[in-house]
């Protein structure tokens, strides 16, 4: 069984738990709750055939000046950046974290998943906003309430994290 | 700061008194300068006699120093000024105290020290003037501290008392048996909670920096959490000690951490984290042999831990490793010196258990004993025979003339309640059982005994018998099952008890003659009617029965005269009693049918008596028999 260690990494109420909870169990809930420290879960997906058991690290939300818990990152095989499409300045905190983060596990394949779409009203991204995030790699519009580009989400990462596996 | 002060100060001393004055305290001796400090001396020496100071060095020197002194006495001035101004008052000391006692508290324990002996008088003191006040004052830390105390100590207690308990049961483990039975859990488990020292429960092997599960082992049948979870979380736990406690970091972070009744003892290698779960008190040598095992990993997997990017098939092999790690340890030695001594209580319980084979066993023979006399009995089939455990059952078929089965059992043993018995009645064909048919339906002989033998289906009686019986069975056209003839050629018909009194007057009667003649006298011939009275009832009631009676007469003659002579008189005797008989016998209303046979013996078969002369007379004489024969019924079998 090959297993690969995923850190979920984002700021405050992006969603990142809630992602996981659509993720693994395929529930929502509307409740805030605050992660303290991390919280690990685990889904076995099956990628062109091959098994790979992902351990979701789901870290705390962070402020992006804050060190998002190099501890915690070090050994990833993938992050997962999430960011919330209704707040702005998650979205561009990104960039910040994401050097933290690869300072902790090297530069290790990555996947961005702009989270919340389905506050459409409420959404606050600009097409420039867009142009930065899709010269970054892989970007993803998930929601962890309706599950939409959640599924694809992960599994694209997986996808990451088996090929280096398969050209080695 | 200080010592440079002091050593500078006593360099300059010997140069002017004024600089001295001013800056020494007034309480100061002046001269000469005590060797205080070892380099003092020295510079006082160097500098003390100053005959012509032409030296420019030595000139500079005193200039600097003029210079720096000019600088420090103006500092001192300024300060001697300020001591006369603040004399130590008590009203000062009292602004100040609190202050200082901080200050000099924070500095070292020097406060501490020197007050301790005073506090402590103080405090005796108080305990001896006024306890109730102190004792109150101390009461709110005393009694928590007392009942903490207490808590440990009766925990404590209880615990060595549980122990204890334990122990010295000795059918302790039949207890748990109960105790299993009665809740339903495993035995196994009730012995695991009463006496468990320590159990793994479950071993893991984690890759050090990704967090990553490389293997895990646990007891079978032992529910676990889900180990890629926890492995996770462990890490994740190390990972935030080590934050917290940046400085442990490098010599072993986490090393152990305990929730409820669980230890988890964490070892780490460079490469991997072997974390084993316990269950109790593990011993410091399971701790050795965790670090050993690590230690094994590293040396066994150094490369595939080298190299691991998530495929963990490469540590499968060392699952056995980890398995080894998973201990369970039960206090399962009784405590020394408190050994039961078990051996009388073995004893009993198998010589109860011989006792109960015995018994079982005795039990299945007398049964078995009792089933086979019946089966041998003549009579009875035994078709079927159980035993239970009280009550028995036996079924079959039972001549109505064989033994009761009820009195076998009896006599057995066996109380005849107990046992249910039904048999259905047949008729057996055994020689025994045909001969006790045939005695119960022919009936007893007056008199007599008869014997029966069973020659194939004919029966042969043979015996002195009953006459009249004899006739019976001759003329019988019915015969019990397994008899079809009979045979009475060995039976010889007797006078049947009825007719024994006719039957002795006949025969004690006797024609008696006048010697050398056959005339009949009156006497002989109320001798004769007499017997034919009595042949007349004999043949009469024999008739009826067909029985033929036959009168033998024999004529006897005394000793005088020749024999031929006698011969002839004695039969001439016969013949004429037999005619008178007869004629007696043709008299009456129906003439009875009975056969004559008249001989004469002579002198041969003479009759015995005490004298010749009674001899002579009573041998001059005819007597009297009865001869029986059974009449061969009509159409019967020749026999």
């Amino acid at each position: 069984m090959i297993q690969k260690k995923v850190c979920m990494v984002g700021v405050f109420g992006t969603g990142k738990t809630s992602l996981v909870q659509q993720y693994v169990h395929t529930k929502f809930t509307d409740k805030y709750h605050s992660t303290v420290g991390v919280k690990i879960d685990r889904k076995v997906v099956s990628v062109d055939g091959t098994d790979v058991t992902l351990v979701l690290w789901d870290l705390a939300g962070r402020d992006p000046q804050q060190d998002v818990g190099a501890s915690y990152l070090k050994g990833s095989h993938g992050v997962i950046y999430v960011g919330d499409g209704t707040r702005r300045e998650t979205v561009t905190d990104l960039d910040d974290l994401l050097r933290v983060a690869t300072a902790a596990a090297g530069p290790v394949p990555s996947v961005t998943a702009i989270n919340k779409i389905d506050l459409t009203e409420q959404w606050a991204l600009t097409p420039e906003d867009y142009q930065a995030l899709v010269k970054r790699g892989a970007l993803f519009r998930t929601s962890a309430k309706t599950g939409e580009g959640v599924e694809e989400m992960f599994l694209q990462l997986a996808r990451f994290l088996i090929v280096p596996k398969a050209g080695a | 700061m200080t010592d440079v002060s002091a050593a500078s100060r006593s360099s300059d001393a010997p140069r002017g008194k004024g600089a001295e004055a001013t800056l020494t305290p007034p309480h100061v001796p002046v001269v000469p300068v005590p060797p205080v400090a070892g380099g003092a001396p020295v510079a006082a020496s160097a500098s003390a006699p100053p005959p012509a100071p032409v030296d420019p060095r030595v000139a500079e020197m005193a200039e600097l120093k003029r210079l720096l002194l000019d600088a420090e006495r103006a500092r001192l001035d300024a300060n001697e000024a300020r001591l006369e101004a603040n004399l130590l008052t008590p009203e000062n000391l009292a602004d100040r105290l609190p202050e200082a006692i901080v200050l000099r508290a924070s500095q070292d324990k020097q406060l501490a020290r020197a007050l301790a002996p005073t506090v402590e008088a103080a405090i005796g003191e108080s305990v001896r003037r006024k306890p109730g006040e102190f004792a109150d004052a101390i009461f709110p830390v005393l009694g928590p501290a007392i009942r903490k105390a207490i808590a440990e100590t009766m925990a404590e207690l209880v615990g060595s008392i549980n122990r204890a308990m334990q122990h010295s049961f000795s059918a302790r483990g039949l207890s748990w048996r109960i105790e299993s039975w009665r809740t339903g859990v495993p035995y196994a488990q009730v012995v695991i909670k009463h006496a468990l020292v320590y159990r793994v429960e479950q071993v893991f092997l984690v890759h050090r920096e990704t967090g990553l599960l490389l293997a895990q082992a646990h007891p079978p049948h032992l529910q676990v959490p889900d180990a890629d979870l926890v492995s996770g979380m462990l890490t994740a736990i190390r990972d935030f000690v080590g934050d917290s406690f940046s400085g442990e970091k490098e010599v072993g972070g986490l090393r152990t951490f305990s929730v409820g009744e669980l230890t988890v003892m964490v070892e780490q290698g460079p490469r991997a984290v072997l974390a084993a779960v316990v269950r109790g008190q593990a011993p410091e040598s399971y701790v050795r042999r965790v670090q050993e095992t690590i230690e094994g990993v590293h040396a066994q997997f150094a490369s595939a831990l080298n190299e691991f990017e998530g495929d963990t098939s490469a540590f499968e092999s060392v699952q056995p490793l980890l398995e080894d790690c998973l201990v369970t340890v039960l206090e399962t030695d009784p405590p020394a010196g408190k050994k039961v001594n078990t051996t009388p209580y073995v004893i009993a319980v198998a010589a109860v258990v011989v006792l109960l084979i015995a018994w079982m066993m005795w039990q299945s023979t007398r049964w078995s004993r009792v089933i086979t006399q019946l089966r041998a009995t003549p009579g009875i089939v035994v078709t079927e025979a159980q035993r239970g455990w009280r009550t028995h059952s036996v079924r079959g078929l039972r001549d109505p003339d064989a033994p009761q089965p009820n009195a076998i059992f009896v006599a057995a043993g066996y109380d005849s309640v107990r046992v249910e018995q039904q048999w259905e009645p047949y008729l057996s064909l055994q020689p025994t059982l045909v001969l006790k048919r045939v005695a119960r339906r022919l009936g007893a002989p007056q008199p007599g005994t008869p014997s029966y033998v069973l020659r194939g289906d004919t029966l042969v009686v043979v015996g002195a018998l009953d006459a009249v019986w004899l006739a019976r069975v001759a003329r019988r056209v019915t015969w019990p099952a397994g008899v079809a003839s009979v045979d009475l050629r060995a039976a010889q018909p007797v006078m049947p008890a009825a007719l024994a009194s006719p039957a002795d007057s006949l025969v004690s009667g006797r024609v008696l003659f006048p010697a050398g003649t056959s005339q009949l006298d009156d006497a002989a011939y109320a001798v004769i009617r007499g017997a034919a009275r009595q042949a007349r009832k004999l043949a009469s009631a024999l008739g009826a029965d067909g029985v033929s009676a036959t009168l033998t007469l024999t004529g006897r003659a005394d000793a005088t005269g020749t024999d031929s002579t006698n011969a002839s008189l004695s039969r001439e005797r016969a013949d004429r009693v037999r005619r008178a008989l007869e004629a007696q016998l043709r008299e009456g209303a129906k003439t009875p049918a009975v056969r004559y046979d008249p001989k004469g013996v002579g002198t041969a078969e003479p009759l015995p008596a005490s004298d010749s002369t009674a001899r002579a007379r009573m041998n001059r004489s005819v007597s009297f028999d009865v001869r029986l024969t059974i009449d061969a019924p009509s159409g019967a079998r020749p026999q």
